[in-house]
């Protein structure tokens, strides 16, 4: 038994994102869930079934309360930060399968930029003797305390092994302002940037640069799921879930993946690339556009190789010469990703995921069948595999 | 308060050049003799000429009376005003030759400025800066730039704790223990005796819950480290480097790395467990260069080492030259590096060095006092600071005349604690020279050589 082809997203929606919504939280979760309610053609009282991150401050009952819908019968909550993205349409898919749910809606908002911002350090986590207390304990008194540190660590030593440079990591950095720059909803709209400029941006931690660090933004994204049949009766082509995986390797921790495994390894996403492709029975050379979670990006090369784009170590050869740009080899986040569009957690990458496959997006990329969407990295994470309904694509066949 | 500061400054730097009280002695072999033996020098050349650094000491009024600054009214105009705290930052000095046996030096001094108010790591302050210079009779021999930082303390002890506290629980308060006895402790299954950090309450092999630990001898290998420039982390001044050590008994462990600057560090680089007390109630394992630094260079270690021999039984509080570890673990020097050279702070070395530098002020010799004034120990004077800065780039670049030194100075160089010098050649005529211990880097210098002739 698979889940394959049984769920498809129906529905996606968004805030604008800024670095100061002016709006609560609340607000901008409940502003994007009702996006994506008109975007599938559907009213709140469809939607039985709300997931979002268990970082999320919105409560599914408090967004159920302002959107009006008069019963859940699924929540749930999926953790550890940006990994859990994907992780959100998945259980949205299994309970819509397994008919515990009907339409779920999955959707993360946040002040990110104008309120917590989860690139200052982060001494407020909990520092009781609790598990993730204690994880913490062994890095934060030595001032190692950011996101962009913890990456770092990872990145130094990939540089070591392979040879790769910070031009390598630069060049992630330049595809996704490039893509960006096209992308009106985009915070670096018409903003792209030279290679030089990357190099010569501040470091923030050795060997990153400032540019190989993701925005903060202020916004929030919702996504509709629901029953493939159903979908098919709905406004938009449904956008079909060929495989959702969550992931965690061996010995994972928060960010720390650093003391049994092999620190130029993502473990977790390894587990989520084999998941999906034996899931979904594709490979990569099944998808013609990828959705890498781009928080910083020594580790969407980590990613292309994990996921078999290319071998280890391998990655810097596949990014040169535009390899991950429109019109590249394997274009990556065509939306900006993280780093030029915003950072709202990986949503943002499902939506253009499913722009993708409906043939909407501002920066489409031709015939796309299948776009695999990943989560945030260095984490527990997770992926989708998204694609044309089967449906549909035997009628566009021919 | 600020603009009557403002105004005083300008009053007193349009007095320029004024005598100030004469030295003492002419220069003379048996003050040198008392400096060269304190500080551990045990250069030839000072037979006829007097060892640059110690150009301060000659007008040193000892315990006659204070020693008066060109600063004095601006530094009390700031302790009315608050900025009760002080610490020094720069000492830079120019030799415009060596003085010769027999030589009496006058003195003058001069007001520099004030600039501030800045925020600082101690709190809202004021740099102040003023100048000395040494004359044989109408002729500059030296000039030396001194700057403080007259500073307002924050309100009580609260702001000197560490703020970044580990949390501990039951399967990990054998580690911290073992910090507090100077043990790096490393979780071992009762069982199946496989080694775990960080630690657990289950060995993931075999399942048992029944542990011990074994005591870890201090030395690995960087595998991979950051540099941490932005954003500001409480408690740590960027840029700071974070290292994941791999132990010699195989598990890796996260931490500083002191006593070196961060380009310094590698991968594959070869490091030793060193115990960093963050305040009253926490210590770190923190690590540093293994073997005194990068000293690599087979030809000079054997010097340092010939040096050391004959250095025996020289005075207690001497040092031992740093002599790189047999074997060569791996670790590569960095480009124009020179050899450490480390120095032990016995009680008798920051006494004596203070006491033949002609420095009597108490926080250096009395253990009581020095306490009472807040310090945990009796701490080195700038004067041997500027002393031993000397003695490094003079042992190692033989032959050089130096034209200057300029110093930052850093955290407190305490008895108990040991003092780590190295060094790097910048250009044929500029040595920098770093010297830390276990809180930090004590000193950062800049040294001028001179043509040699």
């Amino acid at each position: 038994m698979t889940l394959s082809g049984k769920a498809a997203i129906a529905g996606i929606g968004a805030t604008e994102f800024s670095k100061e919504s002016g709006r609560s939280e609340l607000r901008l979760a409940v502003e994007a869930c009702i996006g994506a309610i008109r975007d599938a053609g559907m009213a709140p009282s469809d939607v039985d079934g709300l997931v979002t991150f268990t970082q999320d401050t919105n409560s599914e009952i408090a967004v159920a309360r302002e959107l009006g819908i008069p019963g859940l019968s699924f929540f749930s909550r999926v953790d550890y930060g940006g990994g859990a993205a994907c992780g959100t349409v998945a259980h949205a898919a299994m309970a819509v399968a397994s008919g515990q749910a009907e339409t779920v809606v999955c959707y993360r908002a946040f002040n990110e930029r104008s309120g917590h911002r989860f690139g200052q350090a982060a001494i407020g986590p909990d520092r009781s003797a609790t598990s993730t207390g204690l994880e913490f304990s062994w890095h934060l008194p030595y001032g190692f305390a950011t996101p962009a540190a913890w990456v770092a660590m990872h990145a130094r030593r990939y540089m070591h092994e392979y040879g790769a440079t910070s031009e390598d990591f630069g060049r992630v950095a330049v595809a996704m302002r490039r893509h960006a720059a096209t992308n009106p909803r985009a915070w670096f709209y018409e903003r792209p940037i030279t290679l030089e400029e990357h190099q010569a941006s501040r470091w923030v931690v050795e060997p990153l640069h400032l540019y190989d660090c993701c925005q903060e933004s202020d916004g929030g994204v919702a996504i509709v799921v629901t029953g493939a049949d159903r979908a098919r009766d709905l406004p938009h082509p449904p956008v079909s879930v060929k495989a959702a995986a969550q992931g965690s390797g061996p010995n994972q921790m928060m960010m720390f993946g650093y003391y049994e495994t092999d620190l130029t390894t993502l473990p977790a996403m390894g587990i989520v690339g084999d998941s999906l492709w034996r899931r979904s029975g594709l490979g990569p050379r099944d998808v013609q556009t990828a959705i890498l979670y781009d928080h910083f990006t020594p580790f969407v090369l980590v990613q292309l190789e994990e996921l078999g784009f290319c071998g280890r170590g391998e990655a810097r050869e596949l990014i040169a010469d535009g390899g991950i740009e429109l019109g590249g080899r394997l274009p990556v986040n065509p939306n900006g990703g993280q780093l030029g569009e915003a950072y709202i957690h990986g949503m943002n990458g499902i939506a253009e995921g499913v722009r993708q496959v409906r043939g909407t997006s501002v920066n489409q990329v031709d015939d796309v069948e299948n776009v695999i969407v990943t989560a945030g990295t260095g984490v527990p994470t997770s992926g989708l595999i998204l694609g044309r309904d089967q449906g549909r694509s035997r009628t566009r066949g021919s | 308060m600020h603009d009557r500061l403002m105004t005083l400054a300008e009053e007193l730097a349009a007095e320029g050049e004024r005598p100030a009280p004469p030295c003492p002695d002419p220069v003379n072999a048996a003050m040198i003799r008392n400096w060269t033996q304190a500080l551990g020098d045990r250069s030839p050349l000072w037979d006829e000429v007097a060892p640059p650094a110690m150009i301060q000491v000659w007008s040193m009024p000892g315990l006659a009376e204070k020693a008066a600054t060109a600063a004095d009214r601006v530094l009390a105009r700031l302790d009315e005003g608050g900025f009760t705290g002080v610490v020094a930052t720069n000492c830079e000095q120019t030799y415009d030759r060596y003085v010769r046996h027999g030589e009496r030096l006058r003195q003058t001094v001069r007001f520099g400025g004030v600039t501030g108010p800045k925020t600082t790591a101690l709190g809202e302050g004021y740099f102040v800066t003023w100048y000395q210079s040494w004359y044989s009779g109408d002729e500059r021999v030296a000039e030396m730039l001194f700057r403080v930082l007259k500073f307002a303390p924050r309100g009580g002890g609260a702001s000197r704790r560490h703020p970044l506290r580990p949390a501990i629980g039951p399967d990990t308060r054998f580690f911290w223990d073992g910090v507090d006895a100077g043990e790096l402790r490393v979780q071992r299954c009762a069982e199946c005796g496989e080694l775990r950090h960080p630690p657990g309450p289950m060995c993931p092999r075999c399942h048992a819950t029944k542990r011990d630990h074994v005591v870890a001898s201090g030395r690995g290998t960087v595998h991979s480290y950051v540099v941490h420039h932005h954003p500001p982390v409480p408690g740590l001044e960027p840029p700071f480097v974070v290292a994941l050590v791999e132990l010699d008994e195989g598990v890796r462990m996260v931490g500083n790395v002191l006593g070196c600057p961060p380009e310094d560090v590698h991968v594959g680089m070869r490091v030793e467990l060193v115990f960093q007390k963050m305040d009253d109630e926490l210590t770190l394992p923190q690590w540093r260069p293994a073997g005194g630094g990068e000293a690599r260079d087979t030809a000079a270690d054997t010097n340092a080492a010939a040096d050391t021999d004959a250095d025996t039984n020289a005075a207690a509080g001497t040092d031992t030259a740093a002599v790189a570890q047999p074997g060569g673990d791996g670790a590569e020097s960095p480009p124009g590096g020179l050899p450490a050279l480390r120095v032990e702070l016995t009680p008798t070395f920051v006494i004596s060095t203070a006491l033949a530098t002609r420095d009597f002020t108490p926080v250096h010799h009395d253990t009581a006092l020095a306490r009472a004034q807040g310090s945990k120990e009796i701490f080195l004077n700038i004067l041997t600071t500027m002393g031993l800065v000397q003695r490094y780039v003079l042992e190692r670049v033989p032959g050089a005349a130096l034209g200057g030194i300029a110093v930052r100075l850093g955290v407190p160089a305490y008895a108990g604690d040991t003092l780590t010098v190295t060094g790097r050649a910048v250009d044929d005529r500029t040595i920098e020279v770093r010297g830390a211990v276990s809180l930090g880097d004590h000193v950062v210098a800049t040294v001028r050589l001179k043509e040699s002739s």
